[in-house]
């Protein structure tokens, strides 16, 4: 035990020492996170709108597809789901509306009811969804109703109202946790692979495995400093990201930071094992570089670090959606912006289980000490 | 009981294969109490690996080896615990200070030696706050020469210590070395240079496709050649080339 400390230290020294690896363990991400917070993605995106389509039939599609509008000029930015999962994003996500197609919706002759609902806070982008919406189911109807364009229609879809006050945090809120999850990656992969195959390759290992102690207590010590590093990574990006972008942690809740701590050394044991699967296997950085690159770099993008799943065509979705690094940035946000314990993250943290067992499994059969 | 008088490395028959090659090909021979014993031999004639036999670094398919006592297939880890070890690649760690890497290899063997004592003993007592990648070649061996006395071994394992040593680094290294025998301790070292061999060494065993196929001490070993009707096909003489460049250079280090 006091052996296991002193070369916790020791790695911890090294570690602080080794101004590249602060670079980009805390640095760099915090700059990125600081860049895109304060960028107004809203200002000229279309309002994100979630459909609850109980009609499923083809008038109901055309709905859809009418208030997607082309790809060359997209008219609202559309995500479709249950109403659990879109009164969810309406509530703590970036959606500004729900909009639920009833069942009846497009049978003739029947009057049928959009039930719309707004966040409260939104009222210029609940004046733009509201004109679309009247535009087109007007249009919607007439083609339905094959009534020629000069012809006035009494539409039979009605549209009722109603608010909520969302909790979300906006892009911001949503950005910061995701950060903190590709930090953890991050630093898991690529603290872990250069300090060790660096070790390997300069005979460091070798040179312990001479000692009685041999070289797996230090290794020991080097995986403590970096889970010390990831979780106190999460801390200082989630407390910048959100005094400086002006964003609630965990809806005020003082527990989500134990929550967070615990999910960020799940995530930290997760890439730590990557990344020890990379360094047993290569035997020189040259090697191991592009691996943990090639690992690293799709995550980042298709695991909703900068922006959300639903903007990625369904296929890449169908496959992101399972990343390592999706259930870790999905597991944070649940606990930074809704607030939610980890005890009810469900498929997140069977996620990441699946994941860390069958990272450990590789990182053991993989690793070698020269 | 192990008493002064017996041998404190016995190897018996000692076989190491790597694939096609016999690295070690029945090797026996003992290093007794307090002596500098040397292993001689062309590269890949056996001898690094023999030495790593004997640290607990590597498993040999046959034969036994004792170090102090011990044998060293069955407990490598008791045997580590009272052997120094430099091996021929060294490195230590960058982002560690001279002081805190001794400091940190005193822990891992549970030795409350003092660092700058030992830093000392090797001449980097000035260096204590400087890092491993700022030490010059000498420095570097002194520096993992010092790591392997922090547990005061019964042995010190030496592979090649002064190899790219200029002159000047390689004598003050040697008479660190006979320093460190003065004070008590049993050096294995191996080496290329012959002058090393015979100024350092009490006897020597010289290794050739992983057998050993003289040992002896370096005064009778150069007796029994001349005795077979040897003549030196170069006059020699009373200095070296050696003498000449330390005596234009001077003895000083230059680190």
């Amino acid at each position: 035990m006091k052996l296991y400390l002193a070369l916790t230290v020791a790695s911890m020294k090294m570690y602080f020492r080794n101004k590249q690896a602060l670079f980009w363990a805390l640095f760099f991400p915090l700059v990125i996170m600081l860049i895109f917070g304060v960028m107004d993605f809203d200002a000229y995106n279309s309002p994100n709108v979630g459909i609850v389509d109980r009609a499923n039939n083809p008038a109901s599609r055309g709905l859809i597809q009418a208030l997607r509008g082309t790809d060359d000029q997209e008219v609202l930015s559309v995500a479709t789901g249950t109403q659990e999962e879109m009164l969810d994003e309406l509530e703590y996500g970036d959606n500004k509306a729900m909009i639920i197609i009833p069942e009846d919706f497009g049978i003739s002759g029947q009057f049928s009811e959009l039930q719309v609902t707004y966040d409260e806070r939104y009222q210029q982008e609940r004046a733009v969804i509201g004109t679309v919406l009247t535009q087109v189911t007007d249009a919607v109807f007439k083609q339905m109703a094959k009534v020629p364009d000069e012809y006035r229609v009494e539409a039979n879809i009605g549209i009722s109202e109603s608010f909520i006050e969302g909790q979300g945090q906006g892009f911001q809120g949503w950005l910061i946790p995701g950060i903190a999850a590709m930090a953890i990656m991050q630093t898991g992969l690529f603290a872990v692979v250069f300090t060790l195959v660096r070790f390997k390759a300069q005979g460091v290992l070798r040179r312990l495995k001479a000692t009685p102690i041999g070289a797996s207590h230090f290794l020991a010590g080097q995986l403590t400093n970096k889970a010390i590093v990831v979780i106190l990574q999460t801390y200082i990006l989630v407390l910048v990201g959100s005094l400086v972008l002006g964003v609630s942690v965990g809806q005020g809740r003082l527990g989500a930071w134990v929550d967070l701590t615990i999910l960020s050394l799940l995530g930290g044991a997760l890439f730590i094992a990557i990344g020890l699967a990379i360094s047993g296997w290569a035997k020189s950085e040259e090697t191991a570089a592009p691996v943990a690159n090639i690992i690293s770099l799709p995550m980042m993008f298709l695991s909703g670090v900068f922006f959300p799943l639903s903007v990625m065509p369904d296929w890449v979705v169908s496959f992101a959606k399972f990343l390592p690094l999706t259930y870790l940035a999905d597991g944070m946000r649940a606990i930074t912006v809704e607030g939610a314990a980890i005890t009810t993250l469900g498929s997140e943290l069977v996620g990441l289980g699946i994941w860390i067992a069958i990272s450990f499994v590789i990182a053991t059969r993989l690793f070698k000490w020269e | 009981m192990i008493e002064a008088t017996d041998p404190v490395i016995v190897a018996k028959n000692l076989k190491k294969r790597y694939e096609d090659i016999n690295a070690v090909n029945g090797i026996s021979f003992e290093v007794r109490r307090g002596e500098i014993f040397g292993m001689l031999g062309p590269n890949g004639a056996g001898k690094t690996t023999t030495v790593e036999i004997l640290e607990g670094m590597r498993d040999a398919d046959s034969g036994e080896a004792y170090v102090n006592g011990i044998n060293v297939k069955e407990n490598p880890t008791a045997v580590k615990a009272i052997i120094g070890v430099q091996l021929q690649q060294n490195a230590f760690f960058d982002n560690l200070n001279l002081a805190e890497i001794v400091e940190l290899y005193a822990q891992l063997y549970d030795s409350s030696v003092d660092p700058i004592e030992i830093l000392s003993r090797v001449g980097l007592a000035d260096r204590k706050g400087a890092m491993y990648k700022q030490l010059s070649g000498g420095q570097k061996q002194r520096l993992s020469i010092a790591v392997a006395l922090v547990n005061d071994p019964v042995v010190l394992f030496l592979d090649e210590p002064t190899t790219g040593l200029d002159p000047q680094a390689r004598r003050s290294l040697w008479a660190l070395i006979q320093g460190i025998q003065k004070a008590g301790s049993t050096i294995v070292l191996t080496t290329h240079y012959m002058e090393e061999a015979e100024e350092l060494c009490d006897r020597i065993a010289i290794v050739e496709n992983g057998e050993i196929i003289a040992l002896d001490t370096p005064d009778a070993l150069i007796d029994q050649l001349l005795d077979s009707g040897f003549k030196p096909n170069k006059r020699t003489r009373e200095a070296t080339l050696d003498d000449v460049f330390l005596n234009l250079t001077g003895h000083e280090l230059r680190d």
